[in-house]
């Protein structure tokens, strides 16, 4: 059982890894569509390898086959697509097409967490500046991966080894689903929130981490704040004058 | 019927038809009203041709937008171009799904609530309703980069500046009514704020509304903050080259942003479906009739927000984009970042519904605030004159 399961994990691996490598963007002839055909294979034997892990209500199960489909694809697509903007707008949709699959887990807090933080602040400013870089036309280095085989060998090679470790748990993931509760259709329709306990461990048992993270970050912003300040050498300096036409509390009662 | 009803999956999705069509009617009826608050506001009649008081006005711009020829440019990025009015006007729609309208509902009478008169009650509702706001800039940067023209792009960009730099006072304020009522359940929030010795969270935080509202004009693109759209600099903004219908997407986004935006502020701040002392409007009215009582007094609440917003839009100038942003980070950002202290301070004391502690705070701090902006030496800000020396260099004038 247990190897028979490797093997298809593994096979599922090359096959991603070999959709990868065709799908990147090459100088000679385009090899999308075979890319684009294995990659698909590849994706449906994820899924069925997720079938035999995966255990919960029909629509759950839906929901997590959509997304995670979506997320697969839109992943891929990060790094394979031409355009900068459309990769940095590939990698908002695999942020927004993970959150079902937090939700799922109960994670919803960690799930919105991420909406609102990733795809709504971070990656505003990312796609804002690949704009802002793209104003000259596409240069040649965005039609040609640099190092594609080494880049997909390498990253596949370290997926494989982590899939590789669980895939050797079907029996086991089997026994922890089934000790899980089991959901019924009968729950109501709104889900135990776990806000609360997020934010008690973040601050009883990783206190010292969260504090850290919080000071990291307030140093970040100071060093933005200081760093975007223009500097001058002092002998070009002008004593500001005021400008005509001006309108300012300076200005006397008519 | 009553028994597809009494499932909530039933009675959700029968609400969300409502809810579209009814939103889908307002927001139509929003553009009527504007023209005709602005028409009052400035001394004239407004719209009167069509229909009896020029009623039926909505239908014809609806007609307009609907037969007036579709352009795409050329040179426009296709993909993004066509879908970017599709993602503003459906962020701005699916706000609505977790706003409480109307409590639980037991629909036959026989003791037992049966549903909730909201589309979805997740516990982290209005992290949801950020996150949803959070994502509604996508439809103004893809549209205003996507066709390729220099002043859209401006547009969105100071629309994402402001949008960027208003969320965090924004979500500061959320925080001080989050760490007053201790969920994130908007159902709770709204609950929080009735029965024996509660009161809206407004008379507790009245400081911290004003800052909500602040943001949420701005969020909205709303006059004093409609930048992105600033006509006189920006030939139209982010739709610049859109027409027909995808302009109207991005129109009828608008207002819809601004419903959501008013139920957001009446659930957080004034009770939600909750009118103090009156009967019916209260948690143990559950019948059918108590629910729609309660739909209408939350209607009537977010119309009162419409009319303010447009009240502001046709009364204030707008700002220009410095003094938006210091506005932003030097106004709101450090008083709500007080406010917050204050407010956590109050739960570590155990008195965060205290009326006198929280309000009288409140008092305080604006009355500080306002005596520190009176007794400061003015700040020009007709052209940055008194910034400090760095940012001139000698070329600049000679």
């Amino acid at each position: 059982m247990n190897t028979h399961w490797s093997s298809l994990v593994y096979t599922t691996f090359v096959m991603g890894a070999l959709a990868v490598y065709l799908l990147m963007p090459r100088a000679g002839r385009s090899t999308n569509i075979a890319g684009t055909l294995i990659g698909m294979v590849a994706l449906a034997l994820a899924m069925f390898l997720c079938a035999d892990m995966f255990v919960g209500t029909s629509s759950g199960n839906a929901l997590f086959y959509a997304s995670a489909v979506i997320a697969l694809a839109s992943a891929v697509k990060v790094i394979t697509d031409e355009k900068p903007v459309y990769s940095a707008l590939y990698f908002v949709l695999t942020v927004l097409a993970i959150t079902p699959l937090l939700i799922l887990q109960h994670a919803e807090f960690l799930a919105i967490a991420l909406v609102i933080i990733y795809a709504g602040a971070i990656l505003v400013t990312y796609v804002f500046v690949i704009m802002l870089a793209q104003q000259g036309g596409r240069p040649a280095c965005d039609h040609r991966a640099r190092q594609p085989l080494l880049a997909v060998v390498g990253g596949f090679l370290t997926m494989a080894v982590i899939a590789g470790q669980m895939a050797t748990l079907p029996d086991e993931q089997a026994v922890i689903v089934a000790a899980a509760p089991a959901p019924t259709s009968d729950a109501p329709l709104a889900e135990p929130d776990n806000t609360m306990q997020v934010g008690s461990v973040m601050l009883t048992q990783y206190v010292v981490a969260f504090e850290l993270a919080g000071v990291l970050l307030l140093v970040a912003m100071i060093g933005a704040i200081a760093m975007s300040q223009k500097r001058i050498p002092s002998e070009k300096l002008v004593e500001p004058t005021k400008p005509p036409g001006q309108i300012g509390r300076e200005v006397g009662p008519y | 019927m009553l028994d597809i009803l009494k499932d909530q999956f039933w009675f959700s999705a029968i609400l969300t038809v409502v809810l579209i069509g009814a939103i889908m009617g307002v927001v139509a009826y929003c553009i009527y009203f504007e023209r005709k608050i602005s028409a009052w506001i400035q001394d004239r009649v407004g719209p009167n041709r069509v229909g009896p008081f020029g009623l039926f006005q909505p239908l014809a711009d609806g007609a307009k937008f609907l037969f007036k020829e579709d352009i795409i440019p050329a040179n426009v990025d296709k993909p993004l171009f066509l879908i970017a009015p599709v993602i503003a006007f459906g962020l701005a729609m699916i706000g609505f799904a977790v706003l409480p309208w109307g409590g639980n509902v037991d629909l036959d009478a026989d003791g037992i609530i049966d549903v909730t008169a909201q589309v979805a009650d997740p516990g982290i509702g209005l992290l949801y309703l950020l996150g949803v706001g959070s994502l509604g800039i996508y439809g103004v940067v893809l549209g205003g980069w996507a066709n390729n023209n220099k002043y859209a792009f401006f547009s969105a960009m100071r629309s994402t500046a402001q949008m960027l730099s208003y969320e965090i006072p924004m979500g500061i304020a959320i925080f001080v009514v989050v760490i007053t009522v201790g969920t994130l359940r908007l159902e709770d929030i709204v609950l929080s704020q009735i029965g024996e010795g509660n009161v809206w969270n407004i008379v507790l935080h009245p400081f911290a509304f004003i800052i909500l509202l602040i943001t949420i004009f701005a969020e909205t693109n709303r006059t004093p903050f409609d930048l992105a759209e600033a006509e006189q600099e920006l030939v139209g903004g982010y739709h610049t080259e859109y027409s027909a219908l995808k302009f109207g997407m991005f129109f009828l986004g608008e207002y819809a942003h601004m419903i959501t935006g008013s139920g957001f502020i009446t659930i957080l701040f004034l009770g939600g479906w909750h009118l103090p002392g009156v009967p019916g409007l209260q948690p143990g009215d559950v019948s059918i009739w108590a629910m729609l009582f309660k739909m209408t007094v939350m209607g009537a609440k977010i119309v009162g927000f419409l009319f303010l917003f447009m009240w502001v839009r046709w009364t204030i100038p707008r700002f220009r984009f410095d003094q938006l942003m210091r506005l932003s980070w030097k106004g709101l950002l450090p008083i709500s970042m007080i406010l917050a202290g204050y407010a956590t301070t109050l739960v570590y004391l155990g008195k965060a519904t205290n009326i006198p502690w929280a309000l009288g705070g409140n008092v305080a701090l604006l009355v500080i605030v306002l005596i520190y902006n009176g007794l400061r030496s003015g700040e020009i800000t007709g052209r940055q004159a008194n910034l400090p020396a760095i940012a001139r260099p000698v070329e600049a004038h000679s």
